[in-house]
């Protein structure tokens, strides 16, 4: 047995006589790093249509990117997550593909203001996956209590006995603000005490009254805001 | 075809090495544009790695779930930059040690440890996370065992994470002794010869 064979025999478990004290070290270590459970886990399943949408529904409100490489961006700021609770991975693989939100951003029409020319701003809502037949826009207007959101959603069903749509505005940092919640999408008015012009993107999501205030990552509608 | 990693590697002084990976360039195009099947196509390929890195460095699942998001997350962000012509698993494993930290970080800052009431030189504010050091190591150690064929993977991680005999190992799976005896040669000598360089850098 060459000496390579006897440190791959001893990495495996067996022999090593020979080796020096060194060597058997080394080899130790690198047997204590293949014990490791955590070397061996695997991702639980369903995670990756977490990242798919995460990364969806970013792409959505993206510019286009140039096919040639661009100055490096910076990923050190944290992304939009959507949430991992088990209860609501079911939502997530519901959630929309890259594919389908561009798709349907695409098809989602002008926008069309409720407000007329007293709208300071504009979002087209593409549906997602979830419910790929819901259209909706909204109309944005700054008074002195905030900004004045009025949305009008189609292909919506109606959600009540604890669930409920709930509506969002998110910056580049991926920080979400909750702007209000309701059951169905006809004349909803929602209020913003954040500027849209930093959290740029409207998102509706379903949701349930479970106690967990946080974004169930459950998109039904998605769309940037554009402002006058 | 490029591929991110050749299916057939030869490093100097180790084996010939069939790859598991088989992320191809229209795959890292579809990355870069956040399509779905370029999505699912890395991940599929590094998705293991990047959430073994994060288990290690955090310690807890919940938290290396949501790292391993937010790692492809920033990845997709910074695809613009990443040269086709580099292996994609260092990389990851880059991106996925720092947001690692980065979540240890805000995990010390939670209302259960208030920075008010907290030392400047509280072990919460300043160590990073304990498993961290060694992130590295299972990112070399995860991206060579994924080389592996799945029987001779199996048969290592058999004998190295539940610790059986070969003689246990091929109980469990039902082959010879010398099946078993024959694989896990093989497989241990693929990973002496992708680890080498650990040993001689004695970062392991």
């Amino acid at each position: 047995m060459t000496e390579d064979d006897d440190r791959v025999a001893y990495l495996g478990g067996e022999g090593g006589s020979d080796l020096d004290d060194l060597t058997r070290a080394d080899l130790d270590d690198l047997r204590d790093l293949l014990a490791d459970e955590s070397l061996w886990a695997e991702p639980p399943a369903g995670l990756d249509d977490g990242i798919v949408a995460a990364i969806a529904a970013e792409a959505v409100t993206r510019p286009a990117r140039p096919e040639t490489p661009a100055a490096p961006p910076d990923p050190a700021g944290s992304p939009t997550v959507v949430p991992l609770a088990p209860r609501r991975r079911q939502g997530l693989r519901l959630a929309l593909s890259a594919a389908a939100a561009v798709a349907a951003l695409a098809v989602a029409g002008i926008v069309v203001s409720r407000s007329g020319d007293s709208a300071d701003g504009s979002v087209a809502l593409a549906a997602t996956d979830v419910l790929p037949d819901a259209s909706g826009s909204a109309s944005l207007r700054r008074t002195d209590s905030g900004w004045r959101i009025e949305l009008d959603a189609t292909g919506l069903p109606r959600r009540d006995g604890g669930r409920f749509y709930e509506a969002w505005l998110r910056n580049a940092d991926g920080v979400l603000v909750s702007i209000g919640t309701f059951n169905e999408g006809v004349d909803v008015v929602l209020w913003a005490g954040v500027p849209p012009s930093e959290f740029s993107t409207l998102t509706i999501t379903e949701e349930e009254a479970d106690g967990d205030p946080a974004s169930s990552g459950v998109r039904v509608l998605v769309g940037p805001v554009e402002l006058e | 075809m490029h591929r991110t990693r050749a299916k057939d590697q030869h490093r100097p002084g180790g084996p010939e090495v069939r790859c598991r990976a088989v992320v191809t360039a229209e795959d890292l195009v579809g990355f870069r544009r956040g399509e779905a099947d370029g999505v699912r196509a890395v991940y599929r390929d590094y998705g293991g790695l990047v959430f073994a890195v994060a288990l290690k460095a955090l310690g807890r699942r919940d938290l290396a779930e949501e790292a391993t998001q937010q790692t492809f997350v920033k990845a997709w962000r910074a695809a613009d930059a990443f040269d086709p012509a580099r292996e994609l698993g260092p990389w990851l494993a880059t991106i996925a040690r720092r947001t690692s930290i980065d979540i240890h970080r805000r995990e010390a800052r939670r209302p259960t440890s208030p920075l008010d009431d907290v030392a400047p030189a509280h072990p919460d504010v300043v160590e990073l996370p304990v498993g961290v050091e060694r992130s590295y190591e299972v990112a070399e150690v995860r991206a060579a065992i994924d080389t592996l064929p799945p029987d001779e993977r199996e048969i290592v991680r058999l004998q190295h994470l539940e610790e059986l005999t070969q003689t246990e190992v091929a109980e469990r799976l039902g082959v010879p002794i010398g099946t078993v005896k024959s694989r896990s040669f093989r497989a241990h000598k693929r990973l002496a010869g992708l680890l080498g360089h650990l040993r001689d850098e004695g970062s392991v």
